[in-house]
């Protein structure tokens, strides 16, 4: 083997000195994020039952402030002007300057004032979006890895199971979501039982949602687990029944460790996907992020700034769950161990 | 006439043709709601054609931008770079229901919208004599959608493009080198057209994703295919499943073909000798 | 391939020669990654129609010295001249530079979606800027010579590791260089598959070509080399004629070394 020789890479050098400072501003930007997330919940829940705090639903901060303060500043851009300076285009120069710095402060503060106002009800979906995530991915998840090992160690039972899976990522999500809750009757099976909604327990669309995104996750999740299974040598399974063990066994305990690592990337894709495709739950009802930001916008119109802050506020989302997913990913990472792609490639 | 009519057409004078009775005795076996979907399908296959236009037009706004920020992620530097990864994470990391909805009703699409239609009316006048129309005017909900798919659809394609330009093994580029080719000869003759055949897997991946997503354009009252199915559920209620059935099955069929297309062209493109 | 001398009764006379300047020189040559220095003030000169072998252990830095003299590795300190021209002055154009030197890789390196002959002719069409008749005609004179002329429309991976070697050595060959480097060109290959290789390496040697070559091979070494340059740690340790370094070595660690490598 000779000499391995290379010169350095750029792209190494460049992102070990800007790790320094964007590694920070991630890190106080989650902790803003959660802080304030937590607090919400910690507030709509625990304290305001308890009777201390503003109360459920009640901003921490008062919108009122900004709104004056967003009002003074576009006042005060109107009535902007400069006199007395030598040069005339020095003074309209200014002036425009002026009007567009005190515009901007305005639309500034006009835009906290909205998110002042949004925070609690986003708060309060995020938690939904949130829920529906992490459950219907566990949920698939269980689903997906039978599924994988039967597609690639079934025998007759593959056909079933690729009919099953090449069916629900061929169509849209949101055609399955809407067949599981207007075309059956599911929803109001559902309602009929006495647990669902009751109390704290989300009401039947939710749950219609959870199924349809377990089936969707599971078909997906399933289709990478097999590529990870593939991608494990067929020597280990041989190896493993070589000692004795089982086909069962060893694809239990030899087969499936390597492959669950060798799917993690792709796994972190479907976590993330999840993430913003819960946004469709909100046609069948979901109060969850999108559906709850829609509803105030329909009403106040204030489309830019509302929008706006829900991308940011799924932005917060997708960044955490890529964070500790490459976290986990650095724990249980075995060396030599590959990747393999998820549902779509790419960073986040 | 246009391609749905002429579609339905054709396959009802063949199923009359071929056999009366028979067509008969299964129409009176369809459900009500069955035979509502069915008398409707015109409408609803001139959703399929907005939804595939749209497909496409959405790919080509991804290939035109993903393919060229993928090179700069890979061999740029500085701010050019770091404006595309920041990009890249700001539309892969908020859901295509959002972007939608913030192109449809935030950005100010009208500057760009009304130049385009100028454009259009100027192709069609030139295409007075021949027998091919351009569409008349481009709506705003299908421009929105074409944006916010298109750029969506960008931010993935220049990972996958990425993904494929570092897999090329380092030597590839020495050597070229070595016998005296700039960086930028070098990356046209030999590095280029490696990662075009190895971003096919993924961008077959991602043709699929952007037919469904179609789907979400209903939100802003675009008329593709989801959309029609919803119009036909409002007037008749009770046919809903046999209607979103009846949907998911051209869906089917639209990704499954597209699918199998693009592994003829994978294949009849690969490099001999390689497997992938 | 077998022991025994290379012709090189065909080959220009040196005395002879009108040319006395050295086709290549290397001063004090130094070259670090990071902390480490992987050439240590290396010195070496090689007239037109020279055959020298670079031997030495792992790390002592021969491919970083190979990659030095067609600029693919900026240098840290010397110079490096090809007949007059400093290659690492910043006003020398490396790709000039390399249209003149050919380097052939350990790895191969083939141009995967292209043919044997298509990987001959790029050079040929994108930098010498031929047109299309001609390259070709030119592609597969060269294949030929290298012994591959009914290979010209196959794909890398359809050819075996020697094979792609000699299609590599025929592309370098094709750009008409003044030098020709090779950097453990049969390392990556089977013993089967080297002798194809070595035996077109022996016979560029009886063409004359200049060549600047690391290598383990040592039979080719004995064989092809007018001279041996014994490198270990970035510093040259002894050079002299194959003679001298495998029989009678100046130095005690040329001992060692090859003790060392016979002992394989």
């Amino acid at each position: 083997m000779s000499e391995a020789e290379t010169t350095a890479s750029p792209t190494g050098r460049f992102r070990a000195s800007s790790v320094g400072t964007s590694h920070a501003i991630s890190i106080f930007a989650g902790i803003v994020f959660w802080g304030w997330l937590t607090t919400r919940w910690l507030n709509d829940w625990v304290l305001a039952r308890l009777g201390i705090g503003p109360g459920a639903g009640e901003n921490f901060v008062p919108r009122e402030p900004f709104d004056a303060a967003a009002g003074s500043a576009i006042e005060a851009a109107e009535r902007f002007s400069i006199g007395g300076l030598p040069f005339e285009w020095l003074n309209s120069l200014l002036e425009t300057a002026g009007v567009a710095v005190l515009g901007w402060l305005g639309a500034l503060l006009d835009t906290a004032g909205v998110a002042v106002g949004i925070a609690p009800a986003l708060a309060g979906a995020a938690w939904y979006t949130i829920l529906l995530t992490v459950i219907s991915i566990a949920l698939g998840f269980s689903i997906a890895v039978p599924l994988a090992v039967i597609r690639v160690y079934g025998g007759p039972l593959k056909w079933p199971a690729l009919a099953y899976t090449e069916l629900i990522r061929g169509t849209p999500l949101i055609a399955q979501l809407f067949v599981l809750y207007y075309g059956l009757p599911l929803a109001v099976w559902l309602q009929d039982t006495t647990l669902i909604g009751y109390g704290t327990i989300p009401e039947q669309a939710f749950w219609i949602a959870i199924i349809g995104f377990t089936i969707n996750g599971s078909a997906y999740q399933a289709e990478y687990i097999r590529g990870a299974l593939e991608s494990v040598d067929e020597g280990q399974l041989t190896a493993a029944r070589a000692l004795g063990l089982s086909q069962i066994d060893g694809i239990r305990y030899v087969v499936l460790p390597q492959t669950l690592r060798y799917a993690i990337p792709a796994w972190t894709n479907e976590l993330v996907y999840l993430l913003k495709y819960s946004s469709l739950a909100g046609f069948i009802t979901v109060p969850e992020l999108y559906n709850v930001a829609s509803d105030i916008a329909n009403s106040t119109f204030e489309f830019t700034a509302i929008f706006g802050l829900l991308a940011v506020v799924y932005l917060g989302l997708v960044l955490t769950a890529t964070n500790i997913m490459s976290r986990v990913e650095s724990y249980v990472a075995i060396p030599g161990i590959g990747a393999v792609e998820g549902r779509q490639q790419g960073d986040s | 006439m246009d391609p749905a009519a002429f579609l339905s057409t054709v396959s009802w004078v063949a199923a009359g043709e071929l056999s009366p009775l028979l067509v008969e005795s299964i129409w009176s076996m369809l459900g009500e709601d069955w035979q509502f979907v069915l008398r409707n399908a015109d409408y609803l296959l001139g959703g399929v054609v907005i939804t595939i236009v749209l497909t496409i037009t959405s790919i080509l706004l991804g290939i035109l931008l993903g393919f060229p920020a993928g090179a700069i992620e890979v061999y740029g530097s500085g701010y050019s770079k770091a404006a595309v990864r920041n990009l890249g994470i700001l539309f892969r990391g908020t859901p295509i229901l959002v972007i939608m909805l913030y192109m449809f009703f935030v950005m100010p699409i009208e500057y760009l919208l009304g130049p385009l239609n100028t454009l259009i009316g100027g192709i069609d006048l030139l295409l007075g004599p021949t027998p091919f129309t351009a569409p008349e005017e481009i709506g705003g909900a299908f421009f929105a959608a074409t944006l916010a798919l298109g750029l969506r659809s960008a931010a993935y394609q220049s990972q996958i493009f990425r993904g494929a330009l570092s897999s090329i093994d380092d030597g590839q580029m020495e050597a070229a080198r070595s016998i005296g080719m700039s960086r930028l000869v070098a990356l046209r003759y030999v590095i280029v057209p490696q990662a075009l055949r190895r971003s096919v897997p993924g961008f077959q991946n991602e043709f699929t994703i952007v037919l469904k997503d179609t789907s979400i354009a209903f939100a802003i009252g675009l008329g593709e295919l989801l959309k029609r199915s919803d119009d036909l559920f409002i007037q008749q209620t009770t046919a809903i499943l046999e209607i979103m059935l009846f949907a998911s099955l051209i869906y089917f069929v639209l990704t499954f073909s597209t699918n199998r297309t693009l592994d003829f062209v994978d294949n009849r493109f690969a490099i001999p000798g390689e497997s992938s | 391939m077998t022991d025994s001398q290379i012709d090189r009764s065909s080959r220009t006379d040196r005395g002879t020669d009108a040319e006395p300047s050295p086709l290549l020189r290397i001063e004090d040559l130094r070259k670090s990654y990071g902390d480490e220095e992987v050439l240590r003030g290396v010195d070496l000169e090689i007239e037109r129609g020279d055959v020298e072998v670079l031997v030495g252990p792992s790390g002592s830095g021969k491919s970083t010295l190979l990659r030095c003299v067609n600029r693919l590795t900026e240098v840290d300190g010397g110079h490096i001249y090809l007949g007059d021209v400093d290659v690492c002055a910043p006003d020398t154009d490396p790709n000039e530079i390399r249209q003149q030197i050919g380097m052939v890789f350990q790895d191969i390196n083939l141009f995967a979606h292209l043919t044997a002959r298509e990987n001959v002719m790029l050079g040929l069409r994108r930098v010498k800027g031929m047109d299309k008749e001609p390259a070709l005609e030119r592609a597969e004179e060269e294949l030929d010579r290298v012994g591959l002329g009914d290979q010209v429309d196959s794909y890398p991976a359809q050819l075996s590791g020697g094979q792609k070697q000699r299609v590599g050595i025929a592309r370098a060959l094709a750009m008409d260089p003044e030098l020709m480097l090779f950097d453990e060109p049969t390392s990556a290959l089977d013993p089967e598959l080297s002798n194809g290789v070595l035996d077109v390496m022996s016979k560029l040697v009886a063409d004359g070509m200049t060549m600047l070559v690391v290598t383990h091979e040592m039979r080719f070494a004995r064989g092809g080399a007018t001279g041996i340059t014994f490198l270990d740690k970035g510093e040259v340790v002894e050079r002299g004629p194959p003679e001298q370094l495998f029989e009678n070595p100046e130095k005690e660690r040329t001992a060692e070394f090859f003790q060392s490598i016979s002992h394989e």
